[in-house]
C-alpha cells in the first residue's frame, strides 16, 4: 500500500493514484483504538501548523481573567499610542489542555465582544496591523513532519485572509455588524483591509519558503456570507498574491471553503487556488462534489465529510458515502477528510473507514458494489 | 444683465414620502431614511402607514430581490439596519404596538451556540411582515425557551443552530415543549446551515427554513387563513 503522503502529494502533482486518499485532521481526531484501527487501514493524518511567529511593536497586549466575577471569560486588551481595544473570549472547559484552543467538545473560544465595536476602533486596529511583524519559525512544521513521516501531510497554516480577519475575527457578524460597518464606514473598512493586504505580503513569502508542501488559508468561506461582490473585490486579490509566492516555490495553495459555494463557483474557478479544502457536499453545502469537480477542472478537492450525516448515525453514513462514491466516478482529484468541523464518533469513523479503505481508483460501479457487499458482510 | 431666481420648495405629498421611505430601504440608505422618517412625522402621516406602506413595503422588495438573486444576505442585513434607523424615529409616535397584527414568534439560538446573523435577519423580516417577535437571543437554555412559550403564548417558535454539536438542542427544546404540554400550541420552525429536512423531521419540527425569506414566508402562511392566501 503506497504511503498516504505519497498518494496525496501525487494527486496534487497531477500524477495517477491508485486509491482515494482519506484522512483525519489531527485537531479533529480522537486519539484511541478506533483512530488507530482507521489509520492501520489507510487513513492518513493531516496537521496544520504555523510557519511564523508574530511580534507586535509598540503595542501592549494584556489578558485579564477574573474567574470569580466572570467565569470562563477572558479579556484581551491591546494598548497603542492611538488608544486601546479589547475583546472578550468565552473559553469552554478543555481549552489549552488538548487541541490547543479547542475545548473538550472541539469548540474554539467564542468571541463575546470584538476588537472593533465602533468606528473609532478601526484606527487602533489599523495601527496594530501596521506594527505587526511576521518572522519565519519552521520548527512546528519540521517537528510535525518528523513525527508523521509518510503517514501524513503538514500544512502551513496562515491566519484568515484580510477581509475574513474583519468578518470573522475583528468585527464579527453578530447583529450583522460587519455588513453594517461595510455599508456605513466603507473608507475605514477599506483602509484596514489594505493595511492587512500590505502586511501579509511578507507572510506569504514566509509560508512559501517553509518546509510544508501546502499553504492553507483557513478562511471558512461561505458564498452566502461572502457574496460574489465581496469575493471578487476582497478575496481574489490576496489569493492571487499568496498563490504567486507559493507557486514560485513549487508549493500548493489551499483555502478552507466549508460553506455554501454554489454562488461563488464561477469566481472560484478563476482563482489560482490549487486545493478547495473542506468543501461540504449537500446536505450541508449546496454544491455536489461531482459538480464541483466538473466546474473546477484544475483543482483538487479535499472534501470535508458532512457532520450532519454523522448526526444520523453509521447507517446513514454508509448510505451517504456509497452514494457519494457513485456520484464521482472515476474519483480523480478527490480526497476525503473525515471531518473538518467536529469530533467523529468511533462508530461513524469506522463505518466511513470501512468504505473508503476499499475505494480503489479508478472507481467503477462494480467496485462500489463490492464495497457495499464488503460493508454488509461486516455488519452480518 | 442680472437674473433673479426664486426657488419654490413644494411640500411633498404623503404618497411621495411613503415612496421615498420604501426606496430608502431598497437602496440601503441610512442617511435618507432618517431624513424621510422625519419628513413623515413632520407631515403628520399616520405612523403605522409610514411603517407598513413605506419601510415594510421596502423590506418586501428587498426580500423579493433576495429571492431573485439580485440582493445578497448582506443586503438583507443592511436593509434591516436601515429600517431600524427609520423605526427609531417613527415608533415613538405610534399609539399602540404595530407589530402584532399577524402573530407572535419566540426566536432563539439554542444553548451553546452564539451565532445570530440568521436569527436576526428572520427577526427583522418577521417584524416587517407584522409579527411581534420575542427575541431571546443566543445561547438560550431550553428551560428559558419553554418558560417564554408558557408565559408569552406565541404562535410560533423559531430555533436556530449553526454548528452540528448544538443541533441536538433543537430536539431537546421540542421534547421539553411536549413534556410541558405546550407542543400542540405552537408551530416550531428550525433553521441554520447544518440543519436538514431529515434532521428537522427526526426531531419533530414542523418546518425547516431553507433560508430567512422562505422561513418567514412559511410563518406568514401558517398565520394566514386559507381564504386570505
Amino acid at each position: 500500500m503506497p504511503a498516504f503522503r505519497d498518494t496525496i502529494l501525487a494527486m496534487l502533482h497531477g500524477d495517477p493514484v491508485d486509491r482515494l486518499p482519506f484522512f483525519h485532521w489531527w485537531r479533529h481526531s480522537q486519539i484511541g483504538w478506533a483512530e488507530r484501527a482507521a489509520r492501520n487501514r489507510g487513513m492518513g493524518l493531516c496537521w496544520q501548523r504555523p510557519p511564523h511567529t508574530t511580534t507586535l511593536h509598540n503595542v501592549t497586549r494584556t489578558e485579564v481573567h477574573d474567574p470569580a466575577q466572570r467565569p470562563g471569560l477572558h479579556r484581551v486588551i491591546y494598548t497603542t499610542p492611538l488608544g486601546s481595544v479589547y475583546q472578550d473570549e468565552k473559553r469552554e472547559p478543555g481549552v489549552g489542555h488538548w487541541h490547543g484552543l479547542r475545548s473538550w467538545r472541539d469548540v474554539t473560544p467564542w468571541q463575546m465582544t470584538r476588537l472593533i465595536k465602533e468606528e473609532a476602533d478601526y484606527a487602533v486596529v489599523q495601527y496594530i496591523v501596521e506594527h505587526t511583524e511576521y518572522r519565519p519559525d519552521y520548527f512546528p512544521i519540521e517537528q510535525a513532519q518528523e513525527w508523521l513521516g509518510e503517514d501524513g501531510v503538514v500544512v502551513a497554516a496562515l491566519p484568515h485572509s484580510p477581509l475574513q480577519m474583519l468578518m470573522i475575527d475583528w468585527v464579527g457578524s453578530e447583529g450583522g455588524r460587519f455588513y453594517i460597518h461595510h455599508a456605513r464606514y466603507r473608507e475605514k473598512v477599506d483602509a484596514l483591509y489594505e493595511a492587512l493586504v500590505k502586511n501579509y505580503a511578507s507572510l506569504y513569502e514566509i509560508a512559501a519558503r517553509s518546509p510544508a508542501d501546502v499553504v492553507l488559508f483557513g478562511d471558512n468561506l461561505d458564498g452566502v456570507l461572502v457574496n460574489p461582490r465581496l469575493f471578487q473585490r476582497y478575496f481574489i486579490p490576496p489569493y492571487e498574491a499568496c498563490a504567486a509566492a507559493v507557486h514560485d516555490h513549487g508549493k500548493y495553495l489551499a483555502v478552507h471553503m466549508d460553506g455554501r459555494l454554489n454562488a461563488l463557483n464561477a469566481l472560484i474557478a478563476q482563482t489560482p487556488i490549487d486545493v478547495i479544502e473542506a468543501i461540504h457536499p449537500p446536505p450541508m453545502g449546496d454544491l455536489a462534489i461531482r459538480d464541483a469537480l466538473a466546474r473546477w477542472p484544475r483543482k483538487v478537492l479535499w472534501m470535508g465529510y458532512p457532520g450532519s450525516v454523522y448526526t444520523l448515525g453509521p447507517q446513514a453514513v454508509r448510505a451517504h458515502a456509497l452514494q457519494l462514491l457513485r456520484s464521482v466516478l472515476p474519483g480523480d482529484r478527490l480526497a476525503i477528510a473525515m471531518s473538518t468541523e467536529n469530533l467523529v464518533s468511533n462508530a461513524n469513523l469506522l463505518m466511513l473507514t470501512a468504505i473508503l479503505e476499499n475505494a480503489h481508483l479508478p472507481l467503477t460501479p462494480e467496485g462500489i458494489d463490492g464495497i457495499e457487499q464488503h460493508v454488509a458482510d461486516l455488519a452480518g | 444683465m442680472e437674473h433673479t431666481y426664486v426657488l419654490w420648495v413644494l411640500p411633498m405629498s404623503t404618497p411621495e414620502i411613503l415612496e421615498d421611505l420604501k426606496n430608502d430601504i431598497v437602496s440601503l440608505d441610512f442617511d435618507r431614511v432618517v431624513r424621510d422618517a422625519h419628513r413623515a412625522v413632520d407631515a403628520g402621516i399616520d405612523p403605522l402607514r409610514a411603517i407598513v406602506e413605506g419601510m415594510a413595503a421596502g423590506m418586501d422588495v428587498v426580500g423579493e430581490k433576495f429571492e431573485r438573486g439580485e440582493y445578497f444576505l448582506s443586503d438583507l442585513v443592511v436593509a434591516g439596519a436601515v429600517m431600524k434607523e427609520g423605526l427609531a424615529i417613527i415608533t415613538p409616535h405610534l399609539t399602540e404596538g404595530w407589530a402584532r397584527r399577524l402573530g407572535t414568534v419566540v426566536m432563539a439560538t439554542v444553548e451553546g451556540d452564539y451565532h445570530d446573523i440568521g436569527k436576526n435577519i428572520v427577526t427583522t423580516l418577521l417584524l416587517a411582515r407584522g409579527f411581534e417577535v420575542i427575541d431571546l437571543g443566543t445561547d438560550v437554555p431550553t428551560a428559558t425557551i419553554v418558560d417564554a412559550v408558557r408565559q408569552q403564548a406565541p404562535h410560533i417558535v423559531g430555533l436556530s443552530a449553526l454548528i452540528t454539536v448544538t443541533m441536538p438542542k433543537m430536539g431537546e427544546v421540542i421534547a421539553a415543549l411536549a413534556d410541558a404540554g405546550l407542543r400542540d400550541r405552537v408551530k416550531v420552525i428550525v433553521g441554520g446551515t447544518p440543519v436538514t429536512d431529515d434532521f428537522a423531521t427526526a426531531i419533530g419540527a414542523d418546518h425547516r427554513a431553507a433560508d430567512a425569506v422562505e422561513g418567514v414566508a412559511q410563518c406568514v402562511a401558517w398565520m394566514t387563513p386559507l381564504r386570505e392566501r
